[in-house]
């Protein structure tokens, strides 16, 4: 008698589990992948004349295609540009540039370049040495430089590469940061020319 | 019970004074010593209602009491040297074995009933500690107190996440069993830790050979098992409150535990908490190693003559921080950790909690429901758990609040197990267990899920037999499996891929045990396992930390032999087969004159083992990247464990413990990563206790690990990048595995310990790392970016009410 009324009890906890369990088919909701960059562009703009614009694009994302730098950068010898960066996530279709900007005390641009292609900067850019010199043109709200906008002026003609890299430093972007604090969230070079 | 109702009928006799005259029940039983299990003889075992009825052990340990008048009793046994134990008995259990604890033992004896090997296959040991070395360790993580035990190692992302390795396998490869209920989280994950206090538990023991017969898939390498503190009835009431402090991480925890027990209901509700700031190597502080953790959990037993209930339910949280200069976006990061002397990120000690840190709950219920009669019994199960896991890593702006992987897990389970009645010199069980699983992601993370949504169901059926012929003991099981999965995920551009899938797997088990003269006893056993592939081996796809990997069913090769991404493949165009492993162990164990020795030598091999290798380089907008792709193959295991205790003099105990793992990948003809090294560990023991106490003992441990000398090629990070940034891509030519980094060396360890009681208080003092030693663990994860942890000084009381 008693071990009826157990059995009972217990085929109708597994009907029930049994029945509203199988009915979950639910896929996982889309999510808005807010942070991946897959496409930047630099934008190098004289005072006279059209701008210079390479991009590079990630074709697959974390995919094993590599990412292909458009290029070279071709730039005129003796000439002052303003060099503007965009960032996009072209999968979901936004402009990333705008968040970098409003989070400029958690990011930070580093470049590096052929020694003394450019005649201002002189050196090889700050990835290597914080101190090296880059002109930067724009201004978080602890008054640190981010990189988004800068100034250079190219020296004679010649060939080299030329590098851009996006730190992320939350709680770490300082005026003495190096371009190994942090995480990156960009690190891309182009072949630089500097030709008539 | 006819007859008796004629009787009274015609005779008019009164019921209760026919059934004094019929004093026909008995008990057998066999008591061990609660640590080495070998038999003791010459122990008094009486009957406390009815005086003058009672036994002496004989050689095997065993007695037999006859001509009992009820059939409910207590019974007290006792022995000079031991702690007395009193049990309440009655004849629908038969042969209760009881556990006596020598007197300067801090446990109390113990008494088990029925079938006392949990996994029911009596022809592989079962390995377990000391109590006086698993009081120390209770404090530890699972992993950690596993881990000490030999032939058992630990794979861990610092000391805060620490999973066990038994015999070289770990995470899918090894079932953990909580309260008799199958532990259910993300195993699949290296870096999820299994979430279970010891700290609540009453013993946690080792099946390290393929017990998968009873227990289902996941047991290739062997089965944990934590047991629930005994439940014991007419115990009245009991309690325990505990105190631990530790000096690196400066931490402080608690735990407190009450039961009472009546003649039929035992009640017992327990609770632990911890909190722990920073911790620290011999040279700096690890930034965001702290934790938080806390866990409760009540429990009910009835018993009413042959029927037992059992209720239990356990809640756990836990908040752990992950060291903040292991966090990297890139290789080029990644070198840079690596490179640093100092983990980028270190701070001075702090108790914040910072991302990255992991952020899990579990839950678990359990009734249990047993009848016993004619000399069998069956036994009713019902399970449900909850795991809830989040892991934050650092993310940009608000995102840095939201878990990056935020992952709900519900299991349910049934199972119904019958120990039938002997046949003869046969014995055994049989059971059927359902299974009921649901995974889905939580949404609102920001980033596209890491894993599918899936539900599995599983039926399976087993039966375990035994026949005894003498001093040998033949084991046969056998254990039918059928799955159903239903998966549905989200590539990285939000597309839907849906699959269902169906396993259906045929194990088996067969080991014989001979018990040779002398106390000496040898034991071997084969048997088969399974494991479906997990839904992560399938369909992972993406960067984490500073590597990218690609499941079975994210990549394919085109025609030129490269890699291609771009769809979600299947069992039609890849076939994957479920991972079936056969392992044979044997266990020859050996006793005299208080020493005691134990020998096991194994070999297991894995058919269609799933494992990672890599497979090129990839330029991508953070820099270049290796990535791995899952490929299964056949994989061969073998080891030998060794352990040797030895009484010295009646004060002095000397412990030596060894163990071995050689490993291949036999597709790939190459090492694996992550088996751990060779080691041996010596422990020193002095136990007299003075006058003033009741007891205390003097432990030291000495430890060597070796090198982990079958480890593969080293590639380091700035090769990788200074080969790519010059057009080569290293992986395509030779895709063998490789490290970052070598192994690091063989270290030597020390620890010093002494513990000691009076009364109803117990008091320890312990010292790890004892000469604070900079050192690294080859299967840790923060090898690569830390050291481990420096000296440790551990102080903990002990009340027991």
């Amino acid at each position: 008698m008693l071990r009826n009324n157990w059995f009972s009890a217990f085929a109708l906890l597994i009907l029930t589990t049994w029945t509203t369990g199988c009915s979950d088919k639910d896929v996982p909701d889309a999510e808005n992948e807010e942070e991946i960059i897959t496409k930047v562009q630099l934008i190098f703009s004289p005072t006279e004349g059209a701008p210079v614009v390479v991009t590079a694009l990630d074709p697959d994302g974390d995919g094993p295609e590599d990412i292909a730098p458009s290029g070279p950068i071709v730039l005129a010898p003796a000439t002052e540009y303003e060099l503007f960066i965009k960032l996009e996530n072209t999968i979901s279709d936004e402009d990333i540039t705008e968040e970098v900007e409003a989070e400029g005390d958690e990011h930070l641009f580093f470049f590096g370049f052929s020694e003394g292609i450019f005649e201002s900067p002189t050196g090889d850019g700050n990835v290597d040495q914080r101190a090296d010199v880059i002109n930067y043109l724009d201004k978080d709200v602890d008054n640190l430089p981010i990189g988004l906008i800068t100034a250079w002026i190219t020296g004679e003609s010649g060939s080299g590469t030329f590098r851009v890299m996006l730190k992320h430093q939350p709680g770490i972007k300082s005026a003495t940061s190096e371009s190994t604090d942090g995480e990156s969230d960009v690190d891309i070079t182009w072949t630089l020319n500097i030709q008539d | 019970m006819r007859l008796r109702l004629f009787i009274v009928l015609v005779f008019g006799v009164n019921l209760s004074a026919w059934a004094q005259d019929l004093c026909v029940h008995q008990i057998q039983g066999q008591v061990l010593d609660l640590d080495t299990r070998q038999p003791i003889p010459y122990v008094t075992v009486i009957v406390k209602e009815e005086p003058g009825k009672g036994a002496i052990t004989d050689a095997q340990g065993v007695f037999e009491i006859k001509g009992l008048c009820e059939k409910e009793f207590t019974l007290v046994v006792s022995h000079v040297g031991y702690k007395e134990a009193s049990h309440h008995h009655d004849s629908y259990h038969d042969h209760p074995t009881i556990l006596l604890a020598s007197d300067d033992h801090l446990l109390e004896s113990v008494v088990v009933e029925g079938i006392y090997n949990q996994t029911s296959l009596q022809t592989i040991s079962i390995d377990r500690l000391s109590s006086e070395d698993f009081t120390a360790a209770q404090s530890e993580s699972l992993g950690e107190l596993a881990g000490r035990i030999t032939g058992i190692s630990t794979i861990s992302t610092g000391q805060n996440v620490v999973k066990p390795i038994i015999h070289g396998l770990h995470s899918n490869r090894v079932l953990i069993v909580n309260n008799g209920v199958r532990h259910e989280f993300q195993n699949w994950g290296i870096e999820h830790a299994p979430e279970i206090d010891p700290s609540l538990a009453g013993s946690v023991e080792v099946v390290k050979g393929a017990a998968t017969v009873r227990y289902g898939p996941d047991a290739l390498g062997g089965v944990i098992l934590v047991n629930p503190p005994k439940l014991e009835l007419g115990a009245g009431f009991e309690g325990t409150a505990g105190v631990v402090a530790k000096s690196n991480g400066r931490s402080g925890e608690g735990d407190l535990q009450l039961s009472y027990g009546s003649d039929n209901l035992v009640v017992a509700v327990s609770g632990a908490m911890v909190g722990q700031g920073d911790l620290h190597t011999p040279d700096y502080v690890l930034t965001n190693t702290g934790k938080q953790e806390y866990s409760y959990a009540s429990s009910l037993r009835y018993h009413k003559h042959s029927f037992d209930l059992e209720g239990y339910y356990s809640h756990f949280y836990q908040s752990l921080g992950i060291l903040r200069g292991s966090v990297n976006g890139s290789l080029e990061d990644l070198a840079n950790a690596m490179e640093s002397e100092v983990p980028p990120g270190t701070s001075p000690f702090s108790y914040d909690l910072n991302n990255p840190r992991q952020q899990v709950t579990h839950d678990l219920m359990k009734l249990k429901g047993g009848y016993v009669w004619d000399n069998q019994d069956i036994s009713f199960q019902y399970a449900y758990q909850l795991n809830h896991r989040q892991e934050y890593d650092v993310r940009k702006g608000t995102n840095n609040e939201i878990p990056s992987v935020d992952l709900k897990l519900a299991t349910q389970t049934f199972e119904v197990d019958w120990n039938h009645p002997d046949l003869g010199h046969v014995n055994g069980n049989m059971g059927l267990q359902w299974f009921y699983q649901d995974n889905n992601n939580v949404p609102g993370t920001n980033t596209v899920p890491f894993v599918p949504n899936y539900n599995v169901m599983r039926a399976g059926l087993f039966a375990v037999e035994r026949l005894e012929a003498g001093s040998t003991t033949y084991e046969l099981g056998l254990r039918y499996d059928i799955q159903y999965n239903s998966v549905r995920g989200r590539a990285p551009s939000n597309e839907i891929y849906s699959n269902e899938l169906t396993y259906s797997q045929l194990t088996g088990s067969a080991g014989l045990k001979q018990n040779l003269k002398n106390h000496l006893n040898f034991r071997s056993n084969v048997g088969l396992a399974w494991r479906p592939p997990n839904v992560s081996e399938l369909y992972i796809f993406g960067k984490h930390q500073a590597s990218i990997e690609y499941g079975l069913w994210r990549y394919a090769y085109d025609e030129e032999g490269k890699i291609s991404v771009s769809e979600v493949l299947s069992e039609e165009n890849k076939p994957v087969k479920p991972e079936v492993g056969i392992k044979w162990i044997n266990t020859l164990e050996g006793e005299q004159d208080g020493n005691h020795w134990e020998l096991t030598a194994y070999t297991n091999v894995i058919r269609n083992y799933i494992y990672t290798r890599p497979a090129g380089i990839t330029n991508t907008v953070r820099g270049a990247f290796p990535y791995f792709i899952y490929d299964q193959g056949d994989a061969l295991f073998w080891g030998v464990d060794a352990a040797y205790r030895l009484e010295l003099t009646q004060f002095w105990k000397l412990e030596a413990k060894s163990s071995y793992v050689w490993a291949m990948n036999l597709k790939e003809r190459e090492t694996f990563t992550n088996i751990p090294p060779a080691r041996v560990d010596v422990g020193l023991d002095y136990e007299r206790k003075p006058d003033f106490l009741s007891s205390s003992r003097v432990a030291l441990g000495l430890s060597y690990v070796f090198r982990y000398f079958q480890e593969p090629r080293v590639i380091t990070v700035r090769e990788i990048l200074e080969a790519e940034a010059e057009g080569q891509d290293l992986f395509a030519e030779n895709n063998e595995m490789f490290d970052f980094m070598a192994a690091p060396d063989g270290y030597f360890l020390a620890n010093l310990s002494w513990s000691a009681a009076v009364g109803k208080w117990e008091w320890s003092a312990r010292i790890s790392n004892l000469l604070n030693k900079r050192y690294r663990v080859y299967t840790d994860r923060l090898r690569y970016f830390a050291d481990q942890t420096g000296r440790n000084v551990q102080l903990s009381l002990r009340y027991r009410i």
